[in-house]
């Protein structure tokens, strides 16, 4: 089980959970983009993609705006459907007007024009009976000599354009006449006419045309009328007929009633409607506009609120005013808040309250004890005076009080740190010398134990700026530990630095540690075997002490151990005091793990199941559950245990992430629920960019 | 502070009351048609031409003879430019030799193909058919566009042959020149005044060159401007050529391929000339730009001023329309001051052109203070001096409408046995001559008094066959109207050229008299109401005495001829068309015609209504 890789699941577990959603998002829109845009036609041209990239990069910020912005949402949306109404209901309201002026307007021509034809054949049977003088003065101009002529066929031609002539002069402006030849007929009268300009070939279509020309019965079309004098083509109703002429020969006769008039009304229409329709729909938007402006502020201002609460400014209220649901929101809200507020300041109390319980306790304890110490040490002395079974009651009496003396004095140490009254004396020390005294320290309990001590590293001086009492305790305790529980086996003392860090790791080769007990190993009171005797009337704060002091340092103090395989603890700490620390000169797991000789069957299956593993046990950690194994002693120590316990987890693994953030080591224990629950879903992106460094190198 | 809100919630639904009537009001505003608002000039639109036009189609494939014809007269009457279409009918050495812009012959119902024509009449089909075109003719037009009144009947043979190449019937033998029916003529063509200045004449006062109209008819759909400038250039027509000069040297003509002349927006006219700078000396190019700014603003009204371009492109000269007033003297541009007419008492008096009251003072002067037993007045043009007749129509008087002058003598004198064979009623031309024509039946005579006051000269009149009735000056005082009465009782209206003696000693004559109006036979009143317009009363053949307008070269006009009115006596007209007409009746004295309304009475005592002229 790796120590480290328990130490990085938290945030990493957290990263990979929120990654994919914000991904998916981004991703959905690339591609949509790519896979429309880019990737439909142009796989393969970079030239083309560079185009598009270089289109698409102005268009990235008001996609963001678009995915950021609700009311621009709702604006935009409101607006493209009000247009889309609008476009439709203009559709249908022209076309309407349009059917109704062409029905008005196609009922006044048909009958304008059928009159015209009659009066076309009235005209060409007069002229052909010979009754046309006098009768008509617009036929002939008036003279006798029409008559002998009129029946041979000569005068067509003027017969003709008098025609057009008088049937086009009661239209000035609302209609036009033409004649055309039927198909390709020549002779008298037969070149097209026409009146008022209009183009005669190319006004009138070819099916209208080819109907007029087939039946006797008038026909009628749509058309454009084509003017010869470069006035503009204008639509137009031609109703055209089949008609003769006096000498009996068929022509056809065209009446063309321009729409003139009724695409003015239609453009009249068009532009009322457009302009109303431009106004309902700024309108709509406007009040789209405005009612999401309603909502979407107060919603904005609750989410700054939200932030800023959740960044511990707890004192943060929504400005609420009226009385809608708005306001009831922020009123729930700031209710909320205020709730939250006493709860957390009620818990703080409690914290706060217990420490100095534990404190005071510990301090009471202390004058009664030193009463009974001496009580006791007087039985103790005279004990060769008693009987067995009360000297080695003496004798036991005299080994709990002072397993009692180093408990209190480890609580009061550790309530110290609760408290933030630890205080760091850093000057430059050199590390060998702190270690070759430890070591010196515990060579009575290692050669008791059989264990050899090895000092690796310290032919070069190791020096940082550090509180050498603190270190020495540190390095102490991890010493005794590796020698109590390493089983009569060497005990390997390493030192290294390198970059801005030292470091000191103590290896053992005793039973290990079980998978998830690397960060359970620094819980106070915690044990590995609680059924286990303590030999070395360990109090089992040790380690917990232990942790504190590296914090204090700015340092790291990180346990690796696999079952039967040993374990490794490592200091780091930084060379000068107050600088972050960004890696560590040992490996937490060591060279000579099982792993790392390959000789775990399970092999790197097996350290992705260690790393997997390790989410539940974290999990496992951080509630009750864990907690069973000390439940004797966890009763006892309830106020302090809860609030340390969690504090563990973070700083086990987490650590040396957590102390270089603001706020130093002073606070963290207080610190420690709320920044660590925000820094694993919040130190993400940095733990990530750390893992090649660090937090990987373990595995 | 619970009345202070009150208050104010009282205060606010107040005010946004207030301004809601407010929009109210304004929206009703706008809701209703407008019953007052700004004042806005109506920009003139020119009232749509419905004219025919006949768009003329080439000859169908294999077309028979007769086909061919009808094609071929039907595209005379087309808005073809160069009659390219009608020349698709002709053969091809036919189509070079012919020239349409020879003569215009005008029939009265269009020419007709007379059945000989009809193609294989006998078994065996011939290659060669010949056609005869006949009609009675109405006018031709001659080959400078001047316009003749003809009669009598039209026969021109037509020969076409089958094309051996092609097997179709071409028309290979035709008369120069088109031939159309008189409607067509109608649809075609428009009568343009192009305008020369009189060569011996000055206006009397100012010393202008007086301009004269020349009447032509051109295509109106085949751009008028261009021919009408081109005319222009080639010269006054053949009748009046010997009096009247150009302002443009000889030679001059528009630049190669110059075509669709037309006004630019701020309604001027460039015309771009072969002329070099050097040739033209500023007097002249105003002249010139004269004559070209009267004679388009017959066809263009809206036209305002003219530019003359050289043959480098340089400006020669521009006039506009006021400075081309100042130029030469116009007869239609000046508008009479005052209508002149005799009262009750035989006095001279004179009410304003405009007015539309009918009082009337008398003249200052002779004439205007007791009985002289005045016939007939004339005023000089510039309104100086008058010219009545008097004694029943024995003797013409001068004098000036100064007051104090005196009668004097009579400056000529009638020997008629009757009033109505005694002195006509006289006129005055720009240059102060005084006409007046003697109906003594003995000797009718036509004098001419030089400036109103020198001795009357007797004008030879050569081709005058029957007694003068009338006369009138133009005003330009190169034309001269005259009623003549035939031997058997028939009078008609002929307008002659004046040929002053210019130093020869041949005296002053009228010469090449020609019909104004052939169809009338009685011309009982006339008077000048136009350049080239007459405004006579007379009797068709058969008809009623009527009201018209005739124009000098005999074609009759489409306007609309004046209201109806019985009994007239005489009329007067001004040449400018603004002035109302001004009619003596019998049954109503003198009465007036304003534009665009009926008759009304003026003075029902008054005779002898005139205006200056």
């Amino acid at each position: 089980m790796s120590g480290d890789s328990a130490a990085s699941a938290p945030g990493r577990s957290g990263a990979r959970q929120g990654r994919p959603v914000g991904r998916s998002a981004g991703a959905r829109f690339r591609r949509l983009f790519e896979g429309g845009l880019l990737q439909g036609g142009v796989q393969g041209s970079p030239v083309l993609r560079l185009f598009l990239r270089w289109v698409r990069r102005p268009l990235l910020p008001v996609m963001r705006l678009w995915r950021r912005n609700i009311q621009l949402r709702v604006v935009a949306t409101t607006l493209l459907m009000s247009l889309g109404v609008v476009l439709l209901l203009g559709f249908v309201v022209i076309g309407q007007v349009r059917n109704g002026l062409l029905d008005a307007k196609v009922k006044a021509s048909q009958s304008q024009a059928t009159g015209g034809f009659a009066v076309a054949k009235q005209k060409a049977d007069e002229a052909a009976s010979g009754t046309a003088t006098g009768t008509n003065a617009a036929t002939t101009s008036g003279d006798g000599t029409s008559t002998a002529d009129g029946r041979q066929a000569q005068n067509v031609i003027p017969w003709m354009s008098d025609l057009v002539d008088s049937l086009s002069s009661g239209g000035a402006g609302a209609f036009d006449v033409v004649t055309l030849p039927v198909g390709d007929d020549s002779g008298g009268g037969r070149s097209p006419r026409g009146s008022g300009y209009v183009n005669p070939t190319s006004s009138v279509p070819a099916d209208l045309r080819e109907r007029v020309n087939s039946g006797t019965t008038a026909a009628q079309s749509y058309t454009r009328i084509v003017y010869s004098n470069g006035k503009e083509s204008q639509p137009a109703l031609v109703i055209g007929k089949q008609v003769s002429d006096p000498n009996g020969r068929p022509y056809e006769l065209y009446y063309l009633f321009p729409l003139t008039q009724e695409e003015k009304s239609l453009s009249l229409v068009k532009g009322t409607l457009a302009t109303a329709g431009l106004f309902v729909v700024v309108l709509l938007g406007a009040i789209a506009w405005l009612v999401v402006r309603q909502v979407v502020t107060p919603v904005r201002m609750a989410a700054g609120i939200a932030e800023r609460l959740s960044a511990g400014r707890l004192q943060e209220r929504m400005k609420v005013t009226g009385e809608d649901d708005i306001a009831r929101l922020g009123e729930a809200f700031n209710k909320m808040a205020q709730n939250l507020q006493v709860k957390i300041q009620q818990l703080e109390d409690l914290s706060r309250m217990q420490r100095r319980f534990v404190s005071d306790v510990s301090h009471e304890l202390r004058t009664p004890l030193t009463t009974v110490r001496m009580a006791a040490d007087v039985i103790h002395e005279a004990r060769e005076d008693f009987d067995p079974v009360t000297a080695r009651s003496a004798e036991l009496l005299a080994d709990q009080l002072d397993r009692f003396e180093s408990l209190l004095a480890d609580l009061l140490e550790i309530s110290r740190f609760d408290a933030g009254a630890a205080a760091l004396e850093a000057e430059p020390i050199d590390l060998r010398e702190v270690v070759r005294r430890v070591v010196s320290g515990a060579e009575p309990l290692a050669e008791r134990k059989g264990t050899h001590i090895r000092v690796l590293g310290d032919q070069q001086p190791v020096v940082a700026e550090a509180d050498a009492r603190r270190v020495e305790r540190v390095l102490r305790n991890l010493v005794v530990n590796a020698v109590e529980h390493g089983e009569g086996r060497d005990v390997v003392v390493k030192l290294a630095s390198a970059g801005g860090a030292v470091a000191v790791a103590v290896r053992d080769y005793g039973v290990g540690l079980k998978p998830g007990e690397a960060t359970r190993v620094f819980s106070r009171f915690w044990r590995a075997d609680p059924a286990r005797a303590r030999t070395t009337g360990g109090t089992g704060l040790g380690l917990s002490i232990a942790l504190e002091d590296a914090r204090l340092h700015g340092g790291w103090l990180q346990a690796w151990g696999e079952p039967g395989g040993g374990s490794q603890f490592r200091l780091t700490l930084p060379r000068t005091a107050d600088e972050p620390l960004r890696g560590s000169p040992i490996p937490l797991e060591p060279k000579d793990s099982r792993r790392n000789r390959g000789l775990d069957e399970a092999g790197l299956p097996g350290g992705g199941g260690e790393k997997r593993a390790t989410v539940p046990v974290q999990q496992g950690g951080a509630q009750a559950p864990a907690l069973p194994p000390r439940a004797p002693i966890a009763p006892r120590l309830a106020g302090v245990t809860p609030a340390a316990d969690p504090t563990a987890l973070p700083g086990n693994g987490n650590g040396a992430r957590v102390v270089p953030r603001p706020g130093g080591g002073v606070r963290r224990p207080d610190d420690g629920p709320a920044a660590g629950s925000a820094a694993s879903a919040d130190a993400a992106p940095p733990q990530d960019s750390t893992q090649p460094g660090e937090a990987f190198r373990g595995r | 502070m619970a009345a202070d809100r009150k208050g104010g919630a009282r205060h606010r639904p107040g005010r946004a009351v207030a301004y809601a009537a407010v929009g109210v009001v304004l929206l009703a505003g706008c809701a209703s048609m407008p019953d007052s608002g700004d004042l806005r000039n109506v920009e003139s639109t020119p009232r749509q031409d419905t004219g025919v036009r006949v768009f003329a189609m080439p000859p169908a494939e294999g077309a028979g003879p007769a086909e061919i014809m009808q094609g071929f007269l039907e595209a005379l009457t087309s808005d073809d430019p160069s009659y390219d279409t009608a020349r698709k009918y002709l053969s091809d050495d036919a189509a070079r030799t012919w020239r349409p812009e020879r003569s215009t012959t005008v029939l009265a119902n269009g020419p007709s193909i007379e059945t000989d024509c009809r193609a294989g009449a006998g078994q065996e089909p011939t290659d060669s058919v010949t056609c005869v075109l006949a009609g009675t003719r109405v006018a031709t037009v001659d080959a400078q566009q001047a316009y003749q009144p003809a009669d009598g009947s039209y026969r021109k043979k037509v020969h076409l042959t089958r094309s051996a190449k092609t097997g179709q019937w071409r028309i290979d033998g035709l008369p120069d020149g088109v031939v159309m029916g008189k409607s067509d003529f109608q649809r075609n063509y428009t009568s343009v005044d192009k305008y020369y200045f009189a060569s011996d004449t000055t206006a009397g006062a100012t010393g202008q060159p007086v301009a004269v109209a020349d009447p032509v008819f051109v295509r109106s759909k085949v751009d008028a401007m261009t021919q009408m400038v081109r005319s222009l250039l080639n010269g006054p027509t053949s009748w009046l050529g010997p009096v009247v000069r150009s302002g443009f040297p000889t030679g001059t003509a528009l630049q190669k391929d110059v075509s669709g002349l037309a006004p630019d927006d701020q309604n001027k006219l460039t015309v771009p000339l072969n002329l070099k700078a050097s040739q033209v000396a500023p007097g002249k190019c105003t002249e010139m730009a004269t004559q070209v700014l009267f004679t388009l603003r017959n066809l263009t009204p809206t036209l305002e001023s003219v530019e003359l371009e050289g043959a480098d492109g340089r400006r020669l000269c521009d006039l506009s329309e006021e400075r081309a007033e100042s130029a030469a003297w116009h007869g239609s541009a000046k508008s009479p001051d005052y209508l002149y007419f005799l009262d009750d008492k035989h006095r001279l008096v004179r009410m304003p052109t405009g007015s539309t009251g009918t009082g009337a003072l008398p003249v200052p002067g002779v004439f205007g203070e007791s009985d002289k037993g005045l016939e007939s007045v004339a005023v000089s043009r510039d309104e100086h001096s008058a010219a009545g007749v008097g004694d029943a129509g024995k003797s013409l008087y001068v004098t000036s409408l100064a007051s104090g002058g005196s009668l004097g003598n009579a400056l000529v004198t009638s020997a008629g046995p009757t009033q109505s064979d005694r002195l006509t009623t006289p006129s005055w031309d720009a240059r102060g001559d005084l006409w007046v024509a003697d109906r003594d039946p003995h000797h009718a005579r036509l004098y001419v008094v030089e400036q109103g006051t020198a001795k009357a000269q007797e004008v030879a009149i050569p081709e005058l066959s029957g007694q003068i009735k009338d006369a009138r000056v133009a005003a330009d005082g190169v034309r001269i109207a005259l009623v003549v009465e035939n031997k058997d009782g028939k009078q008609s209206l002929l307008i002659g050229r004046i040929q002053r003696d210019g130093g020869t000693g041949q005296g002053t004559s009228v010469v090449e008299l020609r019909s104004a109006a052939p169809d009338l036979e009685q011309v009982s009143a006339m008077s000048w109401a136009g350049d080239s317009r007459l405004l006579a009363v007379g009797r068709e053949q058969g008809g009623v005495l009527q009201m018209r307008y005739v124009q000098v070269d005999g074609s009759t006009l489409d306007g609309p001829a004046p209201g109806a009115l019985t009994g007239v006596k005489s009329i007067a007209a001004s040449e400018d068309e603004r002035v109302p007409l001004v009619a003596y009746s019998e049954d109503d004295g003198i009465v007036r015609l304003p534009s665009g309304a009926q008759w009304q009475k003026v003075d029902k005592d008054g005779t002898a209504p005139v205006y200056p002229g």
